[in-house]
């Protein structure tokens, strides 16, 4: 992984259309401003993951049949 | 186009019942091709379950329903932009559909609100993205699915 250090409101280009700004420091936390195309989707990681992790199980569905008998 | 599905065995589908997800489901980005599957011709788009079956994996299929089965007001705010790729999208020919999670124990079935599908109809494109509004990745449904059974029943 590329670590770069940036200081407050220092900024990083990504692919020429991506911008990322630390906006604020406040103690372990760090505000984050990020300028890109909007058809980019921007996701919080956890979210993400949450997501993927949900897709996964959910196209593990062995049952079909208790989830046909469920529906019908 | 054919696939050798787990859940459905060998099935071949007219390109025209072909969903093509450019980027995918999220987490199967290579999986781009899909096809709706029906239980029975009778249940097309009524409040059933169906099948978003990879054609790419057989052994990958969502199960999938209509959300406002389980909540009748589901009114997400999507990005436009990332739906661009679909084509222009009306009321007629935008279809949405969520996934459904099913563990062995049937009771804590859930679907996932925070990811819906959206479909374009007439271009058969669709994309799976993730909305801001406050809605439950793991939503349970099995005592709303058994409530709007008992009702329809009455």
């Amino acid at each position: 992984m590329l670590a770069l250090t940036r200081k407050k409101g220092e900024s990083l280009i990504i692919n020429n259309n991506v911008e990322i700004t630390v906006l604020e420091i406040r103690g372990d936390q760090i505000k984050i401003g990020v300028n890109a195309p909007k058809e980019i989707p921007i996701y919080r990681k956890e979210v993400y993951e949450q997501i993927l992790q949900e897709n996964k199980k959910s196209a593990e569905a062995l049952d079909a049949q208790a989830l046909n008998e469920l529906f019908d | 186009m054919r696939a050798n599905t787990r859940i459905f065995g060998e099935i071949d589908i007219p390109e025209e019942k072909i969903i093509t997800m450019e980027k995918g489901m999220i987490g199967f980005p290579d999986l781009t091709h899909y096809t709706l599957i029906y239980n029975s011709e009778k249940e097309r788009g009524q409040s059933t379950i169906m099948w978003l079956q990879s054609m790419d994996d057989g052994d990958i299929a969502f199960p999938v329903m209509v959300p406002t089965i389980v909540m009748p007001d589901y009114d997400p705010v999507v990005n436009e932009e990332i739906l661009a790729p679909l084509g222009e999208l009306t009321d007629e020919n935008t279809y949405i559909l969520i996934t459904v999670n099913v563990p062995s124990d049937i009771k804590k079935i859930a679907c996932n609100l925070k990811a819906p599908i959206v479909i374009n109809t007439d271009t058969n494109r669709a994309a799976q993205l993730i909305v801001e509004d406050d809605y439950k990745v793991h939503f349970p449904i099995y005592d709303i699915i058994k409530g709007n059974k008992e009702r329809a029943g009455e």
